[in-house]
């Protein structure tokens, strides 16, 4: 009887096993089902929709991180990743109209959601444009105000399609913009008590303007009259001429994308040259948003810096 | 070698055909500085009220960087509202954050560094509704005497529900063209207009997505 009964509890004791094991893979299996899958364009989109969700869901590239965004042609491991995801978060007014040919080459275009992290953005003009036309600049992750913009939009829309972690999300944009905002008083820091007073500047392409602006810098001259698109030789004398009327001293180019006009400009100007990063390129990080923002920023402290030991050597 | 090898031949309709030519090339012409004019312009912005201002097309340098900051409020205000409200007693009165809390959380345009500097040094007062009186229903955070040529002044409006002065928690961003302007009597739509203020209006993402992929 004794031997019937410790048979029996060891049944029970293997079947509950097995029981629990199944159980524990089945929700396993249902909480990675429930994970959303969130594909992204660009690199700083990458590092907002991280930082929002942390471990609670999947933030997928829809293009490789060797790849450059400007004038990308889709290709078609692209439409295979992008039927793989849940929602997508783009730009939608510049830089990545190529996912929009994804879309509609995978047969997605009307089927996946879409989050335009711009929608609650306040735009600006591209600046120095000669014409005075008031051209939308779709730069907005190169800033700390816009970017913030962005992340609170993304956050409320992640919070739509997933309720259960609106609240997460929603903790953890605030705490990311509190990081945005500090990177702002770093730079603060690098340049106190530096004199500004002689800092003029112009820019390879408009890229800029967004963190330009916000911190107060005003931007000359910009040399492409369009992104991508190289002056012609008129329009390069203008902005010389531009450029040396305006007492400009500092010229910033970009890091990824190198011009020979840049040294063009430099050589018939004088201006000092640095380069800031478009945050385009590399391996997608979690950390890639703030630490090329903090190298911006150290950039442009330099830059000031310089300027104003130039002067003061000079006075 | 023959001398009369030589010969030009005219079409019989050759000038109908220069001039046919030129028509079509002024034509052709015509139609693409209309397209460029009209249909191939990059911005379309919406039309906007005489009482409003826009902040894209009206604004740059400073003015357009503190509205920018002040967009971004708007989203970040009522956290704000929430935090430092959280360890109040029962019965004590909700308050909107004061100057010093937007110091604490780094918040631009009211956190006093280099960029806020470079935006002008515009100074802020907080407006809070009183108990009774006019100003009851709305909080206000008033933005004036920038140092810089040709800068406004700036007004944040926050309606309240309870209070039945507003339809919603609406926050609202005003803009007027005196640098240097007194806190406004109070923050009703048609009091604030009277008093020459303009409410902004952003040229927002959602805007230029409809304007690039239509409705």
């Amino acid at each position: 009887m004794r031997g019937i009964t410790r048979v029996r509890i060891t049944r029970v004791i293997r079947f509950s096993a097995l029981a629990m094991t199944l159980l524990s893979g089945l929700l396993t299996q249902t909480a990675h089902a429930e994970t959303l899958k969130i594909g992204i364009t660009l690199h700083p989109y990458y590092s907002f929709v991280s930082n929002i969700v942390g471990d609670r869901a999947e933030v997928i590239p829809l293009i490789s991180a060797e790849s450059n965004p400007h004038g990308y042609v889709p290709r078609a491991n692209d439409m295979k990743r992008i039927l793989d995801m849940d929602v997508l978060v783009v730009n939608g007014i510049g830089h990545d109209s190529w996912a929009f040919e994804i879309l509609e080459a995978a047969g997605a275009k009307d089927e996946l959601p879409l989050i335009y992290a711009n929608d609650g953005v306040s735009l600006i003009p591209i600046a120095g444009d000669p014409s005075g036309a008031k051209v939308v600049n779709p730069h907005t992750f190169i800033s700390t105000v816009a970017a913030i913009q962005q992340i609170y939009g993304i956050a409320r829309q992640l919070a739509d399609l997933d309720p259960e972690n609106a609240d997460f999300y929603r903790n953890n944009s605030r705490t990311y913009a509190l990081e945005l905002r500090k990177l702002r008083s770093e730079f603060d820091s690098m340049i106190t008590g530096v004199n500004l007073s002689n800092f003029r500047c112009a820019t390879m392409h408009s890229g800029y303007d967004y963190i330009m602006q916000e911190l107060g810098l005003n931007v000359s001259a910009v040399i492409e009259p369009r992104h991508g698109v190289e002056p012609t030789a008129r329009q390069m004398a203008d902005t010389i001429d531009r450029i040396n009327a305006s007492n400009v001293n500092v010229l910033f180019a970009e890091k990824y994308f190198a011009s020979a006009l840049s040294n063009t400009i430099r050589e018939a100007t004088g201006v000092q040259m640095y380069s800031i990063s478009h945050i385009s390129s590399g391996p997608y990080t979690d950390e890639k948003f703030v630490d090329e923002m903090l190298e911006n920023l150290t950039t442009l402290a330099t830059a000031i810096r310089d300027v104003a030991n130039l002067y003061a050597t000079t006075q | 070698m023959s001398t009369e090898a030589l010969q030009l031949v005219r079409p019989t309709g050759s000038r109908y055909e220069t001039f046919a030519l030129l028509l079509i090339t002024a034509l052709l012409i015509s139609a693409q500085m209309w397209y460029v004019s009209t249909l191939g312009r990059q911005t379309s912005e919406e039309e906007i009220y005489a009482w409003q201002v826009s902040s894209f097309s009206s604004f740059e340098g400073a003015d357009q960087a503190i509205y920018n900051s002040l967009f971004t409020v708007k989203d970040e205000i009522p956290y704000i509202y929430d935090d430092v409200n959280m360890f109040n007693e029962p019965g004590e009165k909700f308050h909107w954050p004061n100057l010093q809390d937007f110091q604490d959380y780094l918040l631009p345009p009211f956190y006093h560094d280099i960029s806020w500097e470079q935006n002008g040094s515009v100074g802020w007062l907080l407006y809070e509704p009183v108990a009774e009186g006019e100003m009851q229903g709305y909080s206000m955070y008033l933005g004036t005497n920038g140092m810089l040529e040709n800068q406004g002044s700036f007004l944040l409006t926050i309606g309240h529900v309870h209070a039945g002065f507003s339809n919603n928690n609406s926050l609202d961003i005003w803009w007027h063209p005196q640098r240097s302007i007194d806190m406004p009597e109070s923050g009703f739509k048609d009091t604030l207009v009277r008093q020459g203020w303009q409410l902004v209006v952003p040229y927002s993402g959602d805007k230029e997505v409809k304007r690039i992929f239509g409705e």
